[in-house]
């Protein structure tokens, strides 16, 4: 690619030289052959057998070679100190195109190769293989057009012909093929150029398009890395929420633990007690009663906000019943469930709150109400799960924050439902919960 | 460092200011204008005073606008004209104002060399084409543009040899004569008068077929130098008629001695030869024999008493700088009625100015150096010479046109071929060699 540049740069620099030289040749050739005719005193007969003369030799020379100084210079700026600005350059670029024709007139279209220079460097600074086309084609049509044969049929023209067939037959061959060689040697590099410069289009594009398909290839890599990368934080994430988890279950679990092996031991104590010493039993019972108390306090804590092992293990439905069995063995109160929805199977949250919402008012009923009777109740209504926890409680006048009543709002308010509460008859907990049926639970409709 | 740049620049600007005031201030100070002109008469007769006229002009100009300088090269004969001015035109260093010869100005015209003047003519109101003759002034037109203007006219007139006519029994012819008395009269001045069986005294000498041709409203080409009308009834009636001239000579051959000697009564003559040996000092070197005088052309039965008329162009270089002045210098030359009186006094043409011709000045002019028994032409008949006069064509191959016509005519006369088809044969000839 590099190497492609630098040969570009070459034929411009050879194609230079090559205008320079035919520029000086031409208007040289005129001036001295001019001097000629008048040092012979043949100007008479040399005027009477042409169309037209230069109107002043000398001054084409020097002009033209001026403006070839121009047309350097400009390329210096352009090629070697380089422009800065786009706009520059473009302009540079017309401001050749206006000397190069000024070249072409002075020298009356006998020779024109100076446009293919100007266009070589249009050319060169186009960036796109279209535009690089429109130029070559303008370049060609732009060097017909200004063809000397072409330009006097309708204007007349000084022809270096006429010039050339003042001396001798031999030397008018050797100075047309001079001349011949200089303006094709000028047409033949332009083509070498548009070559060249066709094949670094080319190469570019075939990088460009290697690139591309490394970039395609390195960004379906890097998504895939992210997929995995996305994997990979869940599963961590629930390794971390499972860990930490069973590390609190296990907390809690030998807190209980430890509670339950200290009561069981001062039940045992008072079992032997009772007969003995009913009055010193009876104040173990109420310091077992204490410390029983006190448990449950801590284990409410800790277990607030994690979700039961029974949940954790059985479906929503097996850890309801068992904690309706435990409540029926270990209590006084005797619980009821009345499930209508089959199967009992929703979204993680929603089980977790409809577990909590049953925990938290069996809780209460015993706790604050001191129910023997519980009922619990869900069915399905108009795509909504209801829920209705009722006991034969105390009941209460009004519904004050802090009877645990606060937490069972907070949590189906979460799952957009609503609940109410009433305390006349018992304490009724009503709650209508929208639930999510998911295709789970279609297929199992379609199953039964 | 600092300095020395600053120094530097100081430098630089000061010489080139020191270079422009010097440039500017030598402009300022005195314009030059180049003229080219060749010495001597363009109608090859002596001529010394050829530079007074131009002098006085260029002393006027200068006089009128100060601070300008005519240049001119003296001392170029005409005949090396063509070539200085083709060697100026080469280098590119055409002087402003120059003289343009009858045969050149094709060729500056479609070189373009010379400066289109209609746009200078419009603009100056002090200008009037009217005040030249029709003639002349058309001979500086090409493709119906004014390329140059006139400076000195030369209409051709008859030279009569008044003692031959006298002793004939004839006198001079007046100005309206015709082709019928030109041959009434060679008819009976053609004979020999030693008796040795030559016939030894003639009629015309030089009187062409081309001659009577303008007479008889004949033309040769069209002004392109495209088209020859050697054919038409007009050139074909003056050719048949100067062979019925010639015819009378039995064979003989004029020449210039049977003329000198006095022994021709008619033979076409250029104003300025007319001038020329009418004065001092050419008159007693030649026609010193014989009282001789100046009349118009014979008309023919189709035309008029005209002649050829050949004018002096000068023109303006159209890359001139100084295109203004070099108009206004043009302008001194050719329409300063001043200027163009003197073309009588030192020069042997006639002004191109209508005014300055048709003066009586101009006749008594002419009159000082004329001895008293000669009549001077009157103004009003080379006035009307002039303004009838057919203007000498100018094409750049109009020379070797008209030697091809000739020789092809001189054919018909020496081999007595069918004036007719011949003329047919040779118009086709000429046109051929016109299209090459």
């Amino acid at each position: 690619m590099r190497a492609k540049r630098i040969e570009i740069s070459l034929v411009k620099y050879l194609m230079l030289f090559l205008n320079w030289v035919t520029v000086a040749a031409v208007t040289g050739f005129i001036l001295v052959t001019t001097e000629e005719i008048r040092a012979f005193y043949i100007a008479r007969d040399f005027i009477g057998g042409v169309d037209a003369i230069p109107r002043r030799p000398g001054m084409i020379f020097v002009a033209c070679l001026l403006l070839m100084g121009i047309l350097t210079c400009s390329f210096i700026m352009r090629d070697i100190v380089h422009f800065k600005n786009g706009k520059l350059e473009a302009g540079s670029l017309f401001c050749d195109f206006v000397v190069s024709m000024a070249i072409v007139m002075l020298l009356n279209f006998n020779y024109n190769g100076i446009l293919l220079w100007v266009f070589a460097n249009v050319i060169f600074y186009t960036k796109n293989s279209s535009g690089q086309f429109l130029f070559m084609l303008l370049a060609v049509l732009s060097f017909v057009g200004t063809d000397h044969g072409l330009v006097s049929v309708n204007y007349s023209l000084y022809d270096i012909q006429d010039y050339i067939s003042y001396y001798e037959a031999g030397r008018q061959s050797y100075i047309l093929g001079i001349y011949n060689v200089l303006t094709s040697l000028n047409m033949v590099i332009f083509i070498i150029f548009c070559v060249f410069v066709i094949q670094e289009q080319r190469g570019t594009i075939e990088k460009v398009n290697e690139l591309y398909e490394k970039l395609s290839k390195a960004n379906g890599e890097l998504q895939q890395a992210n997929e995995e990368l996305q994997e990979y934080a869940d599963m961590k994430e629930k390794m971390g929420q499972t860990k930490e988890r069973n590390r609190l279950a296990r907390e809690i679990h030998d807190t209980l633990g430890h509670t339950l092996t200290g009561i069981s031991a001062g039940i045992d104590a008072c079992i032997a007690m009772i007969d003995i010493a009913p009055d010193k039993t009876k104040s173990q019972l109420e310091v077992i009663s204490g410390v029983t108390r006190e448990g449950i306090q801590e284990i409410r804590r800790s277990v607030s906000q994690l979700r039961p092992d029974a949940l954790e293990r059985l479906r929503l439905k097996d850890a309801i019943q068992k904690m309706v069995e435990d409540t029926n063995t270990l209590t006084n109160t005797n619980v009821s469930f009345d499930c209508r929805i089959q199967p009992l199977r929703f979204c993680e949250d929603e089980e977790n709150a409809i577990y909590r919402v049953i925990q938290e008012s069996l809780t209460n009923a015993m706790r604050h109400g001191q129910a023997t009777q519980v009922d619990i109740r869900m069915w399905p209504e108009d795509g909504d799960v209801r829920l209705t926890i009722q006991d034969n409680g105390a009941g209460c006048k009004e519904i004050r924050p802090g009877f645990g009543t606060a937490h069972i709002r907070e949590r189906i308010a979460l799952l957009n439902g609503t609940v109410s509460f009433d305390g006349s008859h018992g304490f009724l907990v009503d709650a209508t919960i929208p639930i999510r049926w998911g295709v789970e639970y279609d297929q199992s409709i379609d199953s039964r | 460092m600092e300095g020395t740049k600053g120094q530097a620049v100081m430098f630089i600007l000061l010489t080139a200011g020191l270079i422009l005031a010097v440039c500017l201030g030598s402009r300022d100070n005195e314009t030059i204008l180049e003229f080219g002109m060749f010495a001597g008469s363009n109608w090859d007769v002596a001529n010394a005073d050829s530079c007074i006229i131009i002098d006085k002009a260029i002393e006027k100009f200068e006089k009128t606008h100060p601070g300008v300088r005519i240049h001119y090269y003296s001392g170029i004969p005409k005949d090396d004209y063509p070539e200085w001015l083709a060697r100026k035109i080469l280098s590119g260093k055409t002087p402003d104002v120059f003289m343009v010869l009858s045969d050149d100005l094709d060729k500056m015209v479609s070189l373009g060399v010379l400066a289109d003047l209609d746009p200078w003519i419009a603009r100056d109101k002090t200008f009037a084409r009217s005040a030249f003759f029709q003639t002349a002034l058309d001979s500086g037109v090409r493709g119906s543009r004014q390329y140059a203007l006139p400076y000195e006219t030369v209409p051709t007139l008859m030279f009569v040899n008044k003692t031959l006519l006298n002793q004939s029994g004839f006198g001079v012819p007046e100005s309206d004569w015709d082709w019928e008395q030109l041959l009434r009269i060679c008819k009976r001045i053609t004979k020999d008068t030693d008796g040795d069986g030559r016939v030894d005294q003639f009629g015309t000498y030089n009187y062409g077929w081309k001659e009577a041709a303008y007479t008889n409203g004949g033309e040769l080409f069209d002004d392109n130098g495209t088209k020859c009308y050697i054919h038409s009834e007009q050139v074909a009636q003056a050719v048949r008629y100067v062979n019925e001239l010639s015819d009378l000579n039995q064979g003989q051959k004029v020449s210039q001695e049977d003329f000198d000697g006095g022994h021709v009564a008619f033979m076409p003559l250029s104003f300025a030869e007319y001038r020329t040996y009418k004065t001092y000092p050419y008159k007693i070197k030649k026609y010193s024999t014989f009282q001789w005088d100046c009349i118009t052309l014979p008309a023919g039965p189709q035309g008029d008493n005209i002649s050829e008329v050949d004018s002096l162009l000068i023109g303006i270089s159209s890359h001139s700088h100084r295109k203004q002045l070099a108009w206004e210098f043009l302008k001194t030359l050719t329409y300063d009625e001043e200027i163009q009186m003197e073309i009588f006094r030192y020069s042997q043409g006639a002004s191109v100015l209508r005014v300055v011709t048709g003066s009586e000045q101009m006749e008594e002019i002419l009159g000082r150096d004329m001895e008293d028994s000669d009549r001077v032409i009157d103004h009003e008949l080379l006035s009307s010479v002039i303004e009838k006069g057919k203007d000498t064509p100018r094409f750049a191959r109009y020379g070797d046109a008209l030697s091809l016509a000739e020789s092809e005519v001189l054919k018909i006369y020496e081999e007595e071929k069918n004036v007719d088809s011949s003329l047919k044969i040779a118009q086709r000839v000429i046109e051929h060699f016109l299209a090459q």
